[in-house]
């Protein structure tokens, strides 16, 4: 691999998960009460899948990392303040709706138009990553879907681990049933791999990495095209929250030995 | 303090930028809408940079908390430098912001009866019951007829802060002039001689006592031609030029309150509309002050503020918050609201008394931690916005004509502006007006009344002291209500249990049992968590720390403990208060409220620095 | 009335694959009175065809392959897509896993469809209607697609498993399938390299360890390879899945001290695992929203902590022990151990 690898990160914005989030019928459709004004973070699994990107192109020379981004503009400016400065990277923006209502096709669609007109683009060097599902949607499809229309018939989801090896083919982990992992070898690029979590820790904020950064990532929020994206041919009968509270019974002042004893009972009972 | 790190650890790395701005609240909004506008400007000559020559002046700004506008609390504001810098501002295109509508002053009176009244309040509180059919006395309290006119917002908005921020720091980053980083404390100024020539950035990568871990980045020195000072009341960095540099002469803070608010959703057939404000006095206690805003979308903003002049050690802003908007004439609004942000921050309320050095070799000030709150109209972020506003301008004038940022230049560009203003002006006529309170809650308000109408030539009461000074006794409070043996029981119960002593005391003073209906009424705990979404990063320091634990030991208030926001101090059992970096919302009330001065000087045992984390709402 | 079709890859030894007689209900139901078939891919589905019989099933569709035998995407898309399209079908049932995951919105793109995942409920009222998850289990909306074909997978529990009514095996077809020159090549499975096997799907309970096993103890300091004995013993003794909060696996990225048979595979919660076990127990966890979310399909669930006003004291767990799990964990070890012994 002399020329690296071209990485492209898919990833958009999702609430910060403390929030409380809360349903509510608009003319485009379902959307999420005050949604314009939760604060938002980078989605965690494309966090992960960015953390990883940025691992692999420090590892191999020659390698970049772009972030291909639908979401509202102001949310993604806002949330890119806080990315940017985690590992260095390129912005292709795209100013539509990141709610988790819209559907996955049409934001395929979009996603990998973008892709497609990457300047650049080699297939024989691209890495397409995203998260393995979202914090919105949590479908886990829209990257298989824009790996599709790229023509990428080499997909992983719920990777854990990416390691090159000699002659350019990559070991992949996936994520399986039972805590296990599914271990793959393909070829070299082109693949899609869906994070899961991986093992890196969130890289530390770097200004100099995001002074760097946001020489480029501001024109490219001011560059964003609009991309529309709604619910095509989805009609919601309802959207809820599930009723999850529970009588919580507080048990304060039994000894350890009591609460151990009714502990295990519970325990053995079917 | 420099940590030990091994030879293969990575070195401290240097940056040059033109201008490092520290925090980022209405003061340097105001700061960098300038500045940002004049660099994006296309029909001008481009402002050159000397740390990157070639480019444009390379401008950042560092904020502490994890996001733009998360920490910052509502306010009702005249608007006046808002409104010169956003002309045409139109209230609909910011979440939450709404034009005043309807102003009342009311005094609460107490249908508890636990509160402390004097005999003055005792009187007068009879005298209105007996007289409510002929004045305007409803649900416990009385609509003061008239008020002044400095007191009055007229003409001004209904803003929710962390939405006003998100605004216009969306604003100041579209020109792609400028950068603001959050997540980013500033650890401490770099000093060269009397001058600042940059700052520090907090270390990452370590554990609660600042030692390298695994990921050990050290914090980047970020050099600066010019250092922006804009940390707010309690801000690491204002506090260290004001240790190092000194105050001027008479200058000192003193005043201070915590002010804590809820952020509501009303119920459906709430009657209130959009641009409501009311202030109130005289419950829960005297000395509290509280408010209400309503928001358009039936959501309102309710707090309360906790002064300085308030003497109990266990002043909890919670537990009064929470008997607070169950006084009647609330509580007929408030029942079935649901909450949806809180927050707590404090205030420096010593205004124009407290202005530091303005400007120095390569740094000055602007915003609250300059002194510009206004306490007699009880006005703040205008007045920080507008200062932001001056130095901005001073900055352009000083980059276009090629000069240095010394002092000299920045004291007759900054400084000068600041003179020149509105804020000074009107922050002389507010010098003396809160002085009052030193002597009691009726002599303040009478104080407050002389000094607006006299345009601040009289005043009653004297300078405060130190605010360590302030802090009364418990059994000097509950003189009368709770015998100082009983005190003294409660006390080691507490102790026993690890607990602080306010919530006892407070029942045993009368004060009733919350109702906890997991609505509005909800334990502190899930204040911070549901409403205030309070969280921290791995990773970084306590922020919280006591510089002589044998202080701790011997004192008797800790009142860190009892004021704490967000339960974040707690009793330790080794008499020294442990703190969760977790929960902290970085208001600052336990380093206003540390009793224990450290050898005569300003300083307090309890340090406080710059940390991330905090609140995760930008509703308050 | 739908043209259903269930697709389940089998299992290596060519049986069923686990939720396939699930999925298979749900197909029914989503059929209204229509034909289901079923397709079935693999290296060999003999015992999944004979599986079948008597279930009322129009046909089976299968595609062997050997290069079927591991879940890949590129042979699975391609056989996957050659049945879908040979069935007709409107709309396509897989029970989800890891396998099916990968691959079923490839297929739906392939076959010019639309697709849904995690569907918890399915019905038929005024058409086929599902009903998913969105926002990380906290949001539930039921929805119908203009859209055909519609792929669904199908969560754990959807239905009821669909049971023999007797009757003639299906009559089966085969498909023939191009597969794709392999570029990927599965070389098998790994196990985490703590060595010992600590989720367990099958389990009855989820034991969930916080971050504040390793925080100090009432001594001042902190106890974390007393915390790992205590852990590991009750995993051996009560045969528990193990399952973590986000703050305890993220101490190794802190370089903080960390269990060694943890990793973040058994992070449960917002940004982890939403493991399915009829009861869980949580120990020194706040039960933090972001956390309880990963708990949406744990039916009983009881809490240890010292903090009283901690997350599961708000509803979120049935009951909560005040009490310090180290002491808790002791005595339920032993107690564990003697009725083992007894």
């Amino acid at each position: 691999m002399t020329a690296g690898y071209q990485i492209v990160v898919l990833g958009s914005v999702v609430p910060d998960p403390l929030q409380t989030l809360e349903p509510v019928a608009t003319p485009q459709g379902p959307a999420l009460k005050n949604e314009a004004m939760l604060p938002a973070v980078l989605d965690p699994w494309a966090a992960h899948a960015l953390f990883e990107a940025a691992n692999l192109a420090a590892k191999v020379p020659g390698s970049k990392v772009t972030l291909v981004s639908l979401g509202p503009k102001a949310k993604l400016q806002q949330v890119m303040m806080a990315v940017a400065q985690k590992v260095p990277l390129e912005l292709v923006a795209l100013d539509g709706p990141a709610g988790g209502f819209t559907d996955a096709h049409e934001v395929a669609v979009r996603l990998a138009a973008a892709v497609k007109a990457l300047p650049g683009l080699d297939r024989g060097r691209l890495l397409l990553f995203g998260g393995w599902e979202s914090a919105s949607r949590g479908a886990g499809v829209t990257l298989q879907l824009v790996g599709e229309r790229l023509e990428i018939h080499d997909q992983f989801q719920g990777v854990d681990q990416i390691a090159v090896q000699a002659g350019g083919a990559l070991e992949i982990l996936e994520r399986v049933e039972g805590g296990k992992h599914q271990v793959s070898v393909v070829a070299g690029p082109p693949a899609v791999l869906g994070w899961a979590t991986g093992s890196l820790p969130e890289p530390k904020n770097n200004p100099q990495i995001g002074m760097a950064n946001m020489r480029q990532v501001m024109p490219a929020l001011q560059r964003a095209p609009a991309a529309p994206v709604g619910t095509a041919g989805v009609e919601f009968l309802s959207v809820a929250v599930p009723k999850a509270q529970r009588e919580t019974r507080i048990v304060k002042d039994a000894s350890p030995d009591e609460i151990a004893r009714e502990l295990v009972e519970w325990i053995s009972q079917d | 303090m420099e940590p030990q790190v091994s030879p293969e650890a990575p070195q401290r790395q240097t940056m040059a930028v033109d201008v490092a701005c520290v925090g980022f609240g209405p003061a340097a909004a105001g700061f960098l809408t300038t500045l940002a506008r004049r660099l994006a400007a296309t029909d001008l000559p481009a402002l050159e940079s000397a740390a990157t020559p070639g480019a444009p002046l390379q401008v950042v700004c560092y904020e502490r908390a994890d996001d733009l506008g998360f920490g910052v609390s509502g306010v009702v504001t005249r608007g006046r430098g808002l409104r010169a810098a956003f002309p045409g501002l139109d209230p609909a295109q910011i979440p939450m912001a709404a034009p005043v509508r309807e102003e009342k002053v009311l005094y609460l009176l107490d249908p508890v009866g636990a509160s402390r009244r004097s005999a003055t309040l005792r009187a007068a509180d009879a005298a209105l019951r007996a007289l409510r059919a002929v004045l305007p006395v409803e649900a416990h309290a009385l609509e003061l007829p008239w008020t002044p006119a400095f007191l009055h917002k007229r003409d001004g908005f209904v803003f929710s802060m962390g939405q006003l921020m998100q605004w216009m720091g969306a604003q100041v980053m579209s020109t792609g002039a400028v950068q603001i980083w959050p997540g980013t404390p500033v650890a401490e100024a770099l000093f060269e001689g009397s001058g600042v020539a940059g700052v520090r950035l907090l270390d990452q990568g370590v554990d609660r006592r600042g030692r390298p871990e695994g990921a050990y980045l050290p914090g980047l020195d970020v050099r600066a031609a010019l250092t922006v000072v804009a940390d707010g009341p309690v801000g690491a960095i204002g506090r260290q030029l004001d240790e190092v540099l000194g105050m001027p002469a008479g200058h000192a803070r003193r005043d201070w309150a915590v002010g804590m608010k809820l952020v509501v959703d009303l119920p459906e057939d709430t009657p209130l509309r959009p641009g409501t404000v009311l202030h109130t006095f005289g419950f829960p206690e005297p000395e509290i002050f509280g408010f209400l805003y309503v928001h358009p979308d039936r959501v309102a903003s309710v707090g309360i503020f906790v002064p300085s002049w308030f003497e109990s050690p266990a002043r909890t802003t919670y537990r009064y918050l929470q008997h607070y908007v169950q006084h009647p004439y609330l509580w007929r609004w408030l029942e079935g609201a649901r909450l949806r942000s809180w927050g707590a921050k404090s205030i420096l309320e010593s205004g124009r008394r407290a202005e530091p050095l303005l400007a120095g070799d390569g740094f000055a000030r602007i915003g609250e931690g300059s002194g510009s709150t206004n306490v007699l109209t009880s006005s703040g972020v205008d007045e920080a916005f507008t200062s932001g506003v001056l130095l901005g301008e001073a900055v352009i004038a000083l980059a276009e004509g090629r000069r240095p940022f010394t002092r000299e230049n920045l004291l007759a560009s900054y400084a000068a502006r600041r003179r020149a203003s509105w804020i000074e002006a009107e922050g002389r006529v507010a010098e003396r007006a809160r002085d009052g309170f030193q002597r009691g809650v009726v002599s303040g308000l009478v104080g407050m009344a002389l000094a607006g109408l006299t345009r601040g030539k009289l005043a009653l009461g004297e300078e405060p002291p130190h605010p360590a000074e302030k802090l009364g006794s418990l059994e000097a409070f509950y003189e009368g209500k709770i015998p100082a043996e009983e005190i003294e029981r409660i006390r080691r119960a507490c102790a026993a249990q690890g607990v602080p002593l306010h919530d006892a005391l407070m029942d045993r003073a009368g004060w009733p049992p919350i109702a906890l209906d997991g609505k509005l009424l909800v334990t502190h705990q899930d204040a911070l968590l549901v409403g205030g979404k309070v969280q921290a990063p791995p990773g970084y320091a306590d922020h919280v720390t006591f510089a002589r634990p044998e202080l701790c030991r011997a004192c008797r208030a800790r009142a860190c403990v009892e004021i704490c926001s967000a339960e974040a101090l707690r009793p330790g059992e080794d008499g020294v208060p442990t703190f969760d970096r977790e929960k902290c919302v970085h208001c600052g009330a336990c380093c206003w409220s540390c009793s224990q001065r450290l050898d005569g000087t300003d300083r307090v045992n309890l340090q406080l620095r710059a940390g991330t984390g905090g609140l995760h709402s930008a509703e308050n | 009335m739908e043209d259903v079709l269930l697709l389940a890859p089998v299992e290596l030894d060519g049986a069923l694959p686990k939720g396939a007689l699930e999925a298979l209900s749900a197909a029914r139901v989503l059929a209204a009175g229509g034909p289901v078939q079923v397709a079935l891919l693999g290296a060999s589905v003999g015992p999944a065809v004979q599986a079948l019989a008597g279930l009322g099933v129009a046909k089976v569709l299968v595609a062997e392959d050997p290069a079927l035998a591991d879940g890949r995407y590129a042979s699975d898309a391609a056989a996957a897509t050659a049945l879908a399209k040979a069935s007709g079908a409107a709309v396509v049932v897989a029970p989800a896993s890891s396998r099916t995951s990968r691959v079923a919105a490839g297929v739906a793109e392939r076959i010019g469809g639309r697709i849904d995942t995690h569907v918890a409920q399915v019905s038929a009222d005024g058409g086929a209607a599902v009903a998913r998850w969105y926002y990380k289990q906290r949001i539930e909306a039921k929805l119908r697609r203009k859209e055909r074909p519609w792929v669904l997978l199908v969560d754990p529990g959807v239905a009821p498993a669909a049971r023999a009514e007797g009757g003639a095996a299906p009559p089966v077809e085969r498909v023939a399938v191009s597969i794709p020159p392999p570029r990927t090549e599965v070389t098998g499975l790994r196990a985490p390299a703590s060595g010992e096997q600590t989720i367990r799907p099958e389990a009855r309970l989820l034991f969930v360890a916080g971050a504040g096993w390793t925080k100090k103890q009432a001594d001042g300091k902190p106890h974390p390879e007393r915390a790992e004995g205590l852990i590991r013993g009750f995993l051996r003794a009560s045969g528990a899945s193990l399952g973590s909060s986000k703050s305890l696996v993220d101490q190794a990225g802190e370089g903080q001290k960390v269990f060694a048979f943890m990793s973040h595979l058994n992070q449960v919660g917002q940004t982890g695992a939403t493991p399915r076990h009829p009861k869980g127990l949580a120990t020194c966890c706040h039960g933090e929203e972001p956390h309880v979310v990963g708990w949406r399909f744990i039916r009983e669930r009881r809490a240890v902590n010292l903090d009283p006003a901690c997350g599961w004291a708000r509803g979120k767990a049935d009951v909560l022990y005040v009490a310090d799990a180290f002491a808790v964990m002791e005595r339920m070890n032993a107690l564990l151990e003697a009725k083992k012994g007894g």
